[in-house]
């Protein structure tokens, strides 16, 4: 077990930069999930962690050893692919003894950490089997218990859940949590999948267009995005983003005047925040639908998605601005009807014009 | 249903048409000569003779020839397999510069007949006193750009993915070569395989011209040596014994290989 510091880090393919100067701390034992939209260099930022792509500058550190001048095999780290990477020709037991032979580990240390990798992920009948004989979710698993079997200091993990159908991902997101907790190994995860990375992530670190836009907690990632990108990219449905402009309200804090009129007091402290005009951002469950005499604002149900446990309504306003409310699972509310939206003005947040995200000051 | 059945109609229809001129051959074969040149549909009227194929044998240079045969086309069969899947593997994985310009160098090779080269390669051989060789037999045989355009294509269709976690596993470049891509490229090996190995087979020109020796005459050449004037008249039932001779091996390896070669051309045609 051992953490990672990547320290300036840098990739350009030609003139095109990938990997801008990036410096990251992960604890020994930590689950770090590295998210972002495509093309945003996650997984660029993997493989080089890994060794399959060099780094232009900077530093990679796995536990105390610097490792971006070793060749991949020498970096004591284990990779799961997106798309499996079995060796077609060899037999799942020889698959998970390919790297231990290389190794040159004794034979009978092999057979014994295959024979407990296979129990962990329940594939003993699976050992003499091809992988063209198995199906995704089986290769899944083979190709996990092919990285376990090296005991590594480090597992990669490059989008491992994206070829599955829906049911089988969340049972492997299970498992994989359930894993993580009995190796206690460190694992960096990669994923476009909000989902996954708030539901496994120790730590998330959002990247775009090769930087980082922020590291943190699933819960600081969504209650206090650093930006708007993080704000938007975080949370389903999408954040709402209305313009407004804002003025002193009571205790000093920011009142936000939307578009319509709507006069909102934020718990965020109006000290500080640059002149001009901003963006509010409320997430969906803030805004929700109401009967009383209690609404904020009112607006027209457009459309109208019954997910169950929520309905969304997306509702335009009086000033043509549009955002999305919830309400109660079984909801009386239709396409062009007149609503009344109540709105959590203490969760909201405020965007300037750089997207810096601003945020109730935060309580002890 | 009815175009099924047609289709059907179609493909035993095609098939006839391609073993009717195999069985005339083979029924040729075991005629008497005399009586053929009389007329050829006494192929019709019984009495069938194994003479022809006696007198194949009789000659004793046949089995040498054979052996000669089988040396040359399984040397260029080896050699040709080797050199395109080393040179596939390396323009289909290896960073060079000029990469990209050697390929196309070597597809040009495709372009090129033998015709066109025929005269420089004997007078080379001839200058290197390798005529009347295996060597001179099989080395140009050895440059076998299709072969080298179908292992690169090969190589290239087989994921990445297993590289980078060979490399992760630990092996070396060659370990990855041998151990993990090369057993996928199999099926790619056979076609070549078998396509070289009827080339060679078949080959005539070249042994004609660098053979001099009876004793390195491969089997087409030598009994194209032993044939007589006026062969397609007088000596049509031993003519054809002979060609029934120089095609068996090709059709039995294309009993035995024949999901390869179909592969291949399908495989051919999808790239």
């Amino acid at each position: 077990m051992a953490g990672v510091q990547l320290a300036e880090v840098g990739k350009a393919y030609g003139a095109v930069t990938v990997i801008e100067r990036l410096s990251l701390d992960i604890p020994a034992g930590e689950f770090m999930v590295f998210l972002g939209p495509s093309g945003c260099g996650k997984s660029t930022l993997l493989r080089m962690i890994a060794g399959l792509e060099t780094i232009d500058g900077g530093t990679i550190r796995i536990g105390e050893r610097r490792v971006d001048t070793l060749p991949p095999g020498e970096r004591g780290v284990a990779m799961v692919f997106q798309h499996y990477a079995l060796y077609p020709h060899l037999s799942v037991r020889e698959n998970m003894a390919f790297g231990l032979r290389n190794l040159r580990v004794p034979a009978a240390e092999i057979a014994a950490r295959i024979a407990a990798a296979a129990a962990s992920l329940e594939i003993e009948a699976l050992l003499e089997r091809k992988p063209g004989q198995l199906s995704g979710g089986q290769r899944q698993r083979v190709a996990i218990a092919r990285a376990i079997v090296k005991q590594p200091e480090l597992f990669l993990l490059d989008e491992p859940l994206s070829n599955l159908d829906a049911a089988l991902r969340v049972r492997t997101r299970l498992e994989l949590a359930q894993l993580h907790r009995r190796l206690g190994t460190t694992m960096i995860f990669v994923t476009h999948d909000q989902v996954e990375a708030m539901t496994l992530a120790d730590r998330i670190v959002v990247l775009n267009a090769g930087g980082i836009e922020q590291v943190g907690t699933p819960m600081e990632i969504y209650l206090r995005p650093r930006t708007q990108f993080v704000a938007t990219f975080v949370g389903s449905p999408r954040i709402n983003l209305l313009p407004v402009a804002i003025e002193e309200g009571p205790a000093g804090s920011a009142r936000a005047r939307l578009g319509d009129g709507t006069m909102l007091d934020t718990a965020i402290r109006f000290a500080g925040l640059p002149q001009g005009a901003m963006t509010l951002g409320l997430r969906a469950e803030t805004v929700c639908v109401t009967a009383g005499d209690d609404a904020a604002t009112h607006g027209t149900a457009e459309v109208v998605e019954r997910l169950g446990e929520r309905t969304l309504v997306h509702t335009l306003l009086s000033d043509g601005s549009r955002l999305v409310a919830e309400d109660a699972g079984v909801s009386a509310v239709r396409p062009g009807d007149r609503i009344g939206l109540t709105i959590d003005a203490a969760a909201a947040h405020l965007f300037d014009a750089t997207g810096l995200g601003h945020h109730r000051a935060e309580t002890a | 249903m009815t175009r099924s059945r047609l289709a059907t109609g179609l493909v035993i229809l095609a098939a006839v048409l391609m073993l009717v001129p195999l069985l005339w051959v083979l029924a040729l074969s075991l005629k008497d000569n005399a009586e053929l040149m009389t007329d050829t549909a006494s192929v019709f009227n019984g009495r069938f003779t194994l003479e022809n194929y006696r007198n194949l044998f009789g000659n004793g240079d046949v089995f040498r020839w054979i052996a000669n045969s089988l040396i040359v086309s399984f040397g260029m069969t080896a050699g040709v397999l080797m050199l395109a899947s080393l040179a596939g593997y390396g323009f289909a994985r290896l960073e060079f510069p000029g990469r990209n310009l050697l390929f196309v160098v070597v597809l040009l090779g495709l372009a090129v007949p033998e015709q066109a080269v025929i005269i420089a390669r004997h007078q080379m051989f001839s200058w290197l006193g390798m005529h009347n060789s295996y060597p001179a037999l099989i080395l140009p045989g050895l440059s076998a750009p299709f072969g080298v355009f179908l292992m690169t294509q090969y190589f290239r269709a087989i994921p990445r993915d297993i590289d980078e976690a060979a490399l992760l596993d630990g092996a070396s470049r060659f370990t990855i070569f041998w151990k993990l891509l090369l057993p996928l490229t199999i099926p790619a090996q056979a076609t070549l395989g078998i396509f070289t190995f009827l080339s060679a087979w078949n080959d005539y020109w070249w042994p004609l011209i660098s053979a001099t020796n009876k004793d390195m005459f491969t089997l087409t050449v030598g009994i194209a040596s032993t044939q007589m004037n006026f062969a397609q008249t007088e000596g049509l039932g031993f003519l054809m014994a002979q060609a029934v001779f120089a095609g068996a091996p090709m059709l039995i390896v294309y009993l035995f290989f024949q999901k390869y070669i179909v592969q291949a051309v399908a495989g051919a045609a999808g790239r």
